[in-house]
């Protein structure tokens, strides 16, 4: 599914960044012909990879070099060896940056009044997110709709973004985002790819082709008790926000409460694990929503579920070894996926079904099964997928 | 006499045959096999605990080649070979070469390790005594918590605090470390700093342990005491799991649910 492809380069597009650790910016000023010779010099050591941000011009006129750390030593030596005095103008550009960084956050904070003014390289509340939501819809009101599709433990609207260029009841592609509600670059990609699906239509690039003949289903707060909860008492919290009779603890893993394998190795029976699988299948109404929507809907083709961390993209089954009925098409689209995801900045996805990717374990008998993910519903024709992004962080 | 001659060849068939099966078992894995990154992972855990130094700390690269022996009586044995990168800015710090042997017994990971580096030793002794200059500098003990905060931020100021905390709770990730069990270090909760008469720094730690692939997250208090060039020493405790502990999503706090977490540091 090209689909599936594109969702992987927007993800490692996402994710991507560059790094000025320990770089000074240093400024010399020629005072003689000699002194501009020897810093010209420097211009020609490639190796040095020194970045001029004001170039070797007059005499008098100031020359500004920021220098990696590597070649601090080098750098230094040369320009005392030649007699040329210097000046440290940054002592460290990656944590100017930084601060410069953070003060874009603190500064972004105001809501912004449209989607090409949001700040998407910034986490946001769920206020925000449900705002760019409508701000999208207001944009674009011939290709976006919201739908809500049910209501949460603590009465949140549950909200799906729906992409269509027409047709009736098409056949179409679900994604959703933050079904763990800590796990916060997955709901900040979601923003992302609702913006960006609405990119490449009005330029008719990208999925723009999948839209002339499917529509994209996209929740991006799948589970907004949790991650309401992650911005005001603990941003560590993963499961949703239910207080079941009889257990001790809040919350079900919702990813542990679908269907399929219900209560198999993988998830917990107790109520304070943070895989507590519930007291029942569907049991979360953030779980139920969806499943009552796919049902109804009754055409959905292909299930992708975007979680963090650990760089895999992963196909059914979790619960079982047996291997999927289209098996080998999964294997085939993930290997693309994966060789175009890598294509951007180099990043690396490990794919594979989730039973032999995230347990290999060297033929120890009990192999856990950590999802029973509507994807493993038997008796529907569809290619579904767990996306594990990048971010060694929650 | 012929009969005795062609007998070892035989004597050794016969003790291949007899010796309980699986004891010779030497199996490749695929170098994108999560026991294979797990292990060696725990490898490079020891390996920035024991090396001591902040500027030294590496993560996981990619595994190139992996294989697993079972050693019967002992435990499973990973002979691993993989890539490094600086665990602050991503760089490329070389390859390594090691063993992980989990043993049967419960008992902490025996790691034995040796890397190529692409930073000199006296880049690195530099980058450590800048580290250890910033923390030294500071007039007031330093005090801080959530590194990094919720955004992912870590405050300049407080690399060297972090980075400490990184080292430090390497220790622990390792001793922890089973076969199937992994660690990651979520979050430095709070650091505070102990004034010493002597060079030593040191700090009172609580941070926040990600276990894989139950998904808990795990509190851990360390009191840690560094001078660069000499090995950490460290002492840690561990909060038991399942235990009303506010971190993750395990438990409930009890009445007093902590307020929205404050940032920040005080010098």
């Amino acid at each position: 599914m090209r689909l599936l492809v594109l969702l992987a380069a927007l993800v490692a597009a996402a994710t991507c960044t560059e790094t000025f650790f320990g770089h000074q910016v240093l400024r010399v000023v020629p005072q003689s012909d000699e002194e501009l010779q020897k810093v010209q010099e420097l211009q020609e050591l490639e190796h040095l990879q020194l970045d001029f941000w004001l170039e070797p011009r007059k005499l008098g006129l100031p020359v500004d070099i920021r220098v990696p750390f590597r070649s601090l030593q080098a750098v230094k030596v040369h320009l005392e060896a030649s007699g040329l005095s210097y000046s440290v103008m940054i002592e460290d550009v990656q944590a100017l940056l930084n601060e410069e960084k953070a003060e874009m956050l603190r500064s972004s904070r105001h809501r912004s009044v449209d989607t090409a003014t949001f700040n998407y390289e910034a986490y946001h509340t769920i206020d925000e997110i449900y705002n760019f939501m409508d701000m999208l819809v207001a944009e674009n009101p011939n290709l976006v709709s919201k739908l809500e599709i049910g209501r949460s433990t603590e009465n949140r609207p549950l909200y799906v973004l729906k992409f269509s260029t027409g047709g009736t009841n098409r056949p179409a592609v679900w994604i959703d985002t933050g079904i763990h509600s800590r796990e916060w670059v997955t709901q900040a990609s979601g923003v992302w790819f609702a913006k960006k699906i609405v990119e490449d239509h009005a330029n008719n690039e990208g999925v723009a082709s999948i839209l002339e003949t499917m529509d994209i289903f996209l929740e991006i707060v799948t589970n907004p008790d949790g991650f309401a909860y992650t911005h005001s008492t603990n941003r560590m919290w993963r499961k949703t926000r239910s207080k079941h009779a009889g257990a001790i603890c809040v919350g079900v893993d919702p990813n542990r409460n679908w269907d399929a394998g219900f209560g198999d190795a993988g998830a917990s029976s107790s109520s304070c694990s943070e895989t507590y699988h519930g007291p029942y299948p569907n049991s979360e109404p953030e779980v139920k929503s969806i499943v009552d929507f796919v049902k109804s809907h009754g055409n959905i083709k292909a299930f992708v579920s975007i979680h963090s961390y650990s760089q895999l993209l992963l196909y059914p089954y979790g619960y079982t070894e047996t291997p999927a009925a289209d098996e080998q098409e999964l294997h085939e689209v993930s290997a693309k996926a994966v060789a175009a995801l890598s294509s951007l900045y180099g990043t690396k996805f490990t794919y594979g079904s989730i039973i032999t990717t995230i347990c290999k374990c060297g033929g120890s008998p009990k192999t856990p099964r950590s999802q029973n993910h509507p994807s493993h519903w038997p008796n529907i024709p569809w290619h579904s997928c767990t996306v594990e992004v990048r971010f060694y962080t929650l | 006499m012929p009969g005795l001659r062609a007998s070892p060849p035989a004597l050794l068939l016969l003790l291949a045959l007899a010796l309980p099966r699986g004891s010779l078992a030497v199996q490749q894995l695929e170098p994108g096999s999560r026991s294979a990154a797990a292990a060696a992972r725990v490898a490079l855990q020891y390996r920035n605990f024991q090396a001591g130094s902040l500027g030294g700390l590496r993560a996981l690269g990619q595994v190139r080649k992996a294989t697993l022996k079972n050693i019967p009586e002992s435990g499973h044995k990973y002979y691993l070979q993989f890539s490094t990168e600086d665990y602050r800015t991503g760089e490329d710090a070389g390859n390594c070469l090691a063993t992980v042997l989990f043993p049967k017994k419960k008992s902490r990971p025996v790691v034995s390790i040796k890397c190529s580096h692409t930073k000199d030793q006296k880049e690195i002794q530099e980058e450590d005594n800048k580290f250890y200059q910033r923390i030294r500098h500071q007039s007031k003990p330093i005090t801080a918590s959530n590194i990094p905060d919720s955004y992912g931020n870590i405050e300049p100021a407080l690399e060297p605090v972090w980075a400490l905390a990184v080292a430090g709770s390497s220790s622990i990730m390792w001793e922890k470390s089973t076969e199937t069990l992994g660690y990651f270090l979520a979050q430095v909760k709070s650091a505070r700093q102990w004034m010493r008469k002597d060079d030593f720094i040191e700090f009172d730690y609580t941070v926040l342990l990600h276990e894989m692939p139950t998904q808990e997250i795990i509190s851990c208090h360390m009191r840690l005491t560094w001078l660069p060039g000499q090995p950490l020493k460290v002492k840690h405790f561990c909060a038991p799991e399942g235990h009303g502990a506010e971190q993750g999503s395990g438990a409930e706090s009890g009445s007093a649910a902590g307020p929205a977490a404050e940032k920040g540091a005080s010098f």
